[in-house]
This record gives C-alpha cells, structure tokens and sequence, in this order.
C-alpha cells in the first residue's frame, strides 16, 4: 500500500513542481509590478528559485555561483541604486512604449506556444563521470579545456566594458583631499 | 471498524519500518534542530560574553548585579526584549519591514549548516558525523547565504522609510560588496592548496600544519574582511551610532531589534568558525590531548574574544578610508597573494 520510493519521488516532484512555478510567478512578478523596490526583490526570488532547481538537479556548485554571482552581487547593485534614486512608485500612462511593450508580449508568447508544439526537450549527450557530476572539478575541466578561447574573449569583453563605463562615468569634480 | 484498525495496523508498520530504513534522515532532522537551537541560545551568553569583557577592556565591572557573574542579566534582557511593544511607523512599507529582520535571522542560521565542528565518531553502530551538511561545495555555499543577509540589512534601511536608515542600508550594502570580494579572494589561495571546495576536506589537509603558518598574510585579509562583513567594529559604518542614530535598525522595536542583533552574533560566530577551519586547522589539537570538538571549540571562543578585544581598541574608521582600503590596499595584496600561492603550486 505505502512505498517509500513512491513517497520520495512524489515529494520531489512536487518540489520541483512547486519551485518551477514559484519562479515563473516571481519573473511575472518582475514585470507586473509597479514599485521598483518590489521588482527587484521578485527578480532575487526568481533567482533563488533558479539556483534551487539547480541544487534540486544535483547541480550543487552551479546553485551556489548562481546564488553569488546573480542573487547575492548584481541584484544588491540594483537594490543599491534603487535606494539611491528613491523607490517610488511609477504612475501609470498608455503611451506609445506601451502599445509596443504588448506586442513584443504577444511575439514571445507566439514563441512559447512555437517551442512547446517543436517538441520536448531533449537530454544533452556528454561523457562525464557520475561522481564529478555537478562538481567544481567538472564545470573547470570543461570550461578550461574546450572553451577555453571562448572563455578568455568573454573575459576581455568583461574588462572592456568596465573600463567604459569608468570612462564614461569619470568623475567632472576634484576628489575630497586626504587629511 | 476492521478496515481501520487494519489501516492504522499498516500505517504503523510502514512508520516503524521506514524510520528503521532511514536513519542518516532521522540523525539529520536531530542535528539539524540541535544545530539551530544550539547557535539561537548562544546568542544571549555572547552578549553577555561582550558586556563583561568590554567592561573589563574599560576599567569597569561590567553588569555583574544579576545572578552570579551576571549570568541572569541577558535572561532579563531576553524576556524584556519579547514582552516590549513592537512599534511600526505609518509611513513604513509593513511587508518589507517585517521581512527584513526575518531575512537577517534565517540566513545567518543556515550558514551555520555546513559548517563542520568535529571529528565523525561512532554511537550505537552509527556513523555520527558533526557537520549539518558535507555538500562538496561548502565554503560557497556559506559565501552565497551570507552574501543574502545583506538584503535584510537593506531591505530594513528602504523599508523604514527613514534617513538614518536609508544610509545605513546602503553603508551596508556597499561596505558588503567590497568586502566580500577580499573575503573570497583570500579563501580562494586555501582552496589552492586543498584543491577542495570542501570543509572538511579543507581541516584534513591541516591535520600536520595549520595554514595560518603557511599563509599568513591570506589570514589576516580574511580575518579583516571578515570583521568588516560582520559589521562588527571598527567596521560598524551601517550602525555608526554617532552619525546615524542606529543605522538600518533605527525603527525597529523589542524583538524585532533583537533579531537583528541575534543575526549579528550569530555571523560572528560563523565567521569565527569559518576561520578556526580555514586556518587554524579546525578540530586537529596537534598534540593536545583534548577531544576534537573541544578543541574547535576553545578556538572559536579565542576568535570571538579578539572580535570584541578588536572593538573595545580601535576607533570607528572613516567611511571614505573604508572605501580606500578595501579596494586600495586589502584587494591587491589578495591578488598578490593569490599569484604567489599559485605559482608556488605549480612549480
């Protein structure tokens, strides 16, 4: 009548389930919400969601660079900008922009009904060994033996870009004078 | 009434026999309330712990009146603070407001999952190993948690829907960033030299030598960032009393006050922890016969005494010095650091 693996399977499906959906409300929420503040703080939910699928995928050491890198270094920016520039709230007009912000909507709802009827989506072939899976050591021996050109030009890009927006960003007036 | 009593006959064998299938589940749900419990009730006698010692650094006594040393005074501080009035601005955004102390609390809990306290020892045929957790990416893990108790630092600030708050909030944030980019570079030059993201892996490569000899310099930035994460003094920018009132928790009342300070100590202590097992070698004693545990123990100990010897001794630094010496002075000698250990490596 009970079955413990039946019990287990069941419960992490239903995680999954709960999680994935969790994050697609929270990414609505990015985009229906008025208060800056608040959006943001959907789009770290949304986040978090992710790394926890991840974690839920047995991918231990890309949830925590994602929860890191995105949850915990960029989304704090946003928020740090958001506090600098005061959240209020956004009135609402229908303009132009508007009018076009449905239609790109429509477009990618267009494209999701266009994925979903493709096909289902397929495993990934790949040779890695079961106990390097979802590892530190699995992620860099890919990374740094195939795409290892790949990896140094994004790199440089990264660099580029910053050193633009100090650039541009170059401070007009003299520094405070050290005592 | 057969089918019932034939029902509940076979519910109860399915318990008896999935709790006898499962063990590692049950001896995880025991650490894991022992964990938290354990790291909540230690907050009081650290407070305590503070009051005395700063007294002591200060030339006074220190609360000493209730009980003996003192000891019932965070008891009645504890009661106090969860029988006063909790006090919510009109102009304050109130989800956000609870949120943010709720955040603080959570996050600093679960960074203390993974960390591991002790050599694993048998009991009744069983393998009881001292850590919540042995994920094979650890001392991210706790990075990553921590790096989500700022949000609770600036969520309080934009919530309170005040000045003093507000620039708080974002001290914090933006001390956060900085800092924590030495914190990891620094960890970075160990997990170098372990090539392990692992803890406990990580005290086993120190089981001859602790890697504070072998790596002084990455202990010192790591110790100095790690103050600075905790917003502990002389670091404490975000709740600077002589400029901002309280920092990001000037509107919060009684308890809610309290989980902040609760959300404080406790990152201490993870913290604390978190450098007993990168640098001075974790649970090994080399040649003290004391268990592992207490020796872990006493080492952690010795670090939250240094965290408050470091605030009854030096000043509060300058927010503008701050900024120059995370990103001026603690940044390069990490990636210095980091070059030379890697060379080193690979020759």
């Amino acid at each position: 009548m009970f079955d413990l693996a039946t019990v287990f399977e069941f419960t992490r499906d239903t995680v999954i389930f709960t999680v994935g959906i969790t994050a697609v409300l929270a990414s609505l929420g990015v985009i229906l919400c008025s208060s800056p503040i608040y959006c943001a703080l959907y789009l770290i939910s949304h986040m978090i969601c992710l790394a926890l699928l991840f974690l839920l995928y047995n991918a231990e050491f890309l949830a925590a660079v994602q929860i890191i890198v995105y949850a915990g270094a960029v989304m704090i920016l946003f928020l740090f900008i958001i506090a600098l520039l005061g959240g209020q709230k956004e009135a609402q007009e229908h303009t132009f922009e508007r009018s076009i912000a449905f239609t790109f909507i429509f477009t990618l709802l267009g494209e999701l009904y266009l994925s979903a009827t493709v096909g289902p989506t397929k495993q990934v072939e790949g040779k890695i060994a079961p106990e390097l899976f979802g590892t530190a050591k699995a992620i860099g021996l890919e990374l740094y033996s195939k795409h290892l050109v790949a990896f140094e030009l994004a790199s440089a890009l990264l660099l580029v870009a910053a050193v633009g927006v100090i650039c541009l960003a170059k401070f007009s007036f003299a520094p405070l004078k050290r005592r | 009434m057969d089918w019932i009593t034939e029902f509940l006959d076979e519910l109860w064998d399915f318990i008896v026999q999935s709790l006898a299938d499962n063990i590692p589940l049950i001896v995880g749900s025991v650490k894991a309330v022992v964990i938290a419990v354990a790291v909540m009730s230690v907050v009081p006698f650290l407070v305590w712990l503070e009051r005395r010692l700063m007294g002591r650094f200060q030339v006074r006594l220190g609360p000493n009146r209730v009980g003996p040393f003192g000891f019932g005074q965070p008891m009645a501080d504890t009661i106090k603070l969860l029988f006063k009035e909790s006090i919510i601005q009109t102009s304050a955004d109130k989800f956000l407001f609870h949120l943010a102390p709720a955040v603080v609390v959570f996050t600093a809990i679960v960074a203390f999952a993974v960390i591991p306290f002790g050599a694993p020892f048998e009991i009744f045929g069983q393998n009881i190993e001292l850590w919540g957790a042995n994920i094979n990416s650890g001392i991210l893990f706790v990075f990553a948690i921590s790096g989500m108790g700022i949000y609770g630092m600036v969520i309080a600030g934009l919530s309170s829907n005040n000045k003093y708050s507000l620039m708080g909030g974002l001290r914090s944030s933006a001390q956060m960033i900085s800092y924590e980019l030495t914190l990891g570079l620094s960890a970075l030059s160990i997990i170098l030299l372990t090539g392990s993201l692992s803890l406990v892996d990580m005290v086993k490569a120190q089981e001859t030598v602790p890697f504070i000899l072998i790596q002084p310099l990455a202990f010192l930035l790591f110790f100095i960032a790690g103050v600075a994460e905790t917003n502990r003094a002389p670091f404490d920018l975000p709740e600077a009393e002589q400029e901002l009132v309280a920092g990001f928790h000037t509107e919060y009342t009684g308890m809610k006050f309290a989980m902040f300070f609760m959300g404080e100590y406790i990152n201490m202590v993870t913290m604390s922890a978190l450098v007993t097992l990168l640098f001075l070698g974790g649970w090994n004693s080399y040649g003290i016969p004391v268990w592992p545990i207490v020796s872990f123990a006493a080492k952690v100990v010795f670090l939250l005494c240094v965290f408050i010897w470091l605030r009854s001794t030096f000043p509060r630094i300058r927010y503008d010095r701050l900024m120059t010496f995370g990103w001026k002075v603690l940044l390069p000698l990490c990636l210095l650091n980091l070059l030379i250990t890697g060379t080193i490596k690979v020759m």
